[in-house]
């Protein structure tokens, strides 16, 4: 438990607040998408697991419209 | 510029409908706080999680805060080139395609409007998100480490954002002439790859548009090649607007080809 208090929360903070911005914004524009490139669901697990990465490969490979 | 003005809220109103306006600058601001923060840290993250054999010492070069911004600009000279080439390689062709564009040149528009409408509003959304990434960048490392002379970081960021425009222009450019998938090829090749080569073999000239990034990162540094610096920022503006006039009339050639 000491090396959880140990980390510097208010340096790191900032980063995790973004991310979960960045995550928030990929999620409600894949739930108000009526086509996506690939799978719904796949890329619910992208956001949700692929962090920083999984969001940006979303918002530049799942919303081609054809 | 017969509509420029319309033409300019038509674009900022679709990048903020497909959310560009908000993610590409909360992108650029998470690199820009990670560099400064990870660089700080390294030593402590390779003791935990470097596999180092027990009793190795190892001496880490000491960053100072300017080391910090070069450093975060060879993260956007590879990772923020890519995002610009991805999110805007369509720009005019993806509209070509979807039909969109019929919808515009139906109207009384002149194509130099259209082109720079475009140019504009992307120019302003990275530029934006690249200055803000900085600006992020330079608070942290005035806390984690030496703050860093005001006038050297604007200078260095003037510098910079010229390579941004002339990346940007090229983009734009390439989607006005070719179809979306052939502007990715092309403008990654210009970009990242020829900005490759210019690094390992540059060192035989000293003016190009690929050399800008190095002469905003020498800001820091007392070194001044002037001449060089002059004629590349000169050569690189020359380009913009060649790239300009040329997007113009790629634009206006190739808007019989759009879909109906």
């Amino acid at each position: 438990m000491s090396e959880f208090a140990n980390i510097p929360w208010n340096l790191i903070l900032p980063i995790l607040v973004l991310q979960l911005i960045l995550m928030a914004v990929a999620l409600t524009d894949l739930i108000r998408r009526k086509q996506t490139n690939g799978p719904f669901i796949m890329w619910i697990f992208i956001i949700l697991l692929g962090n920083l990465i999984g969001s940006i490969i979303y918002f530049i490979f799942g919303r081609r419209h054809e | 510029m017969k509509g420029l003005s319309v033409l300019l809220q038509k674009e900022w109103r679709e990048n903020a409908r497909n959310f560009k306006l908000y993610w590409i600058p909360i992108v650029f601001v998470i690199f820009g706080i990670i560099e400064p923060v990870t660089n700080h840290f390294l030593p402590e993250i390779m003791k935990s999680v470097g596999n180092l054999p027990e009793g190795s010492e190892f001496t880490w070069p000491q960053f100072r805060g300017e080391d910090i911004f070069v450093s975060l600009m060879g993260q956007y000279q590879l990772i923020g080139i890519l995002i610009i080439v991805l999110a805007f390689m369509g720009s005019i062709s993806g509209e070509r395609k979807s039909g969109t564009a019929t919808l515009l040149y139906v109207r009384p528009m002149s194509f130099g409007s259209y082109f720079l409408s475009k140019w504009i509003v992307v120019n302003g959304i990275i530029l934006g998100s690249v200055w803000l990434g900085f600006f992020a960048a330079w608070y942290y490392i005035n806390i984690l480490f030496n703050p860093v002379a005001a006038g050297d970081v604007f200078a260095f960021l003037a510098t910079y954002s010229l390579w941004i425009i002339f990346a940007v222009t090229v983009v734009l450019s390439f989607s006005a002439w070719m179809p979306t998938g052939g502007t990715a090829g092309l403008s990654i090749l210009v970009l990242i790859v020829l900005q490759v080569i210019d690094s390992v073999i540059g060192a035989f000239w000293t003016v190009s548009p690929w050399k800008v990034a190095t002469y905003a990162s020498m800001m820091f540094s007392s070194i001044t090649n002037q001449s060089g610096f002059w004629m590349s920022i000169g050569l690189t503006f020359v380009l913009i607007v060649v790239l300009i006039l040329f997007g113009i009339n790629m634009a206006k050639r190739n808007a019989a080809k759009t879909t109906v």
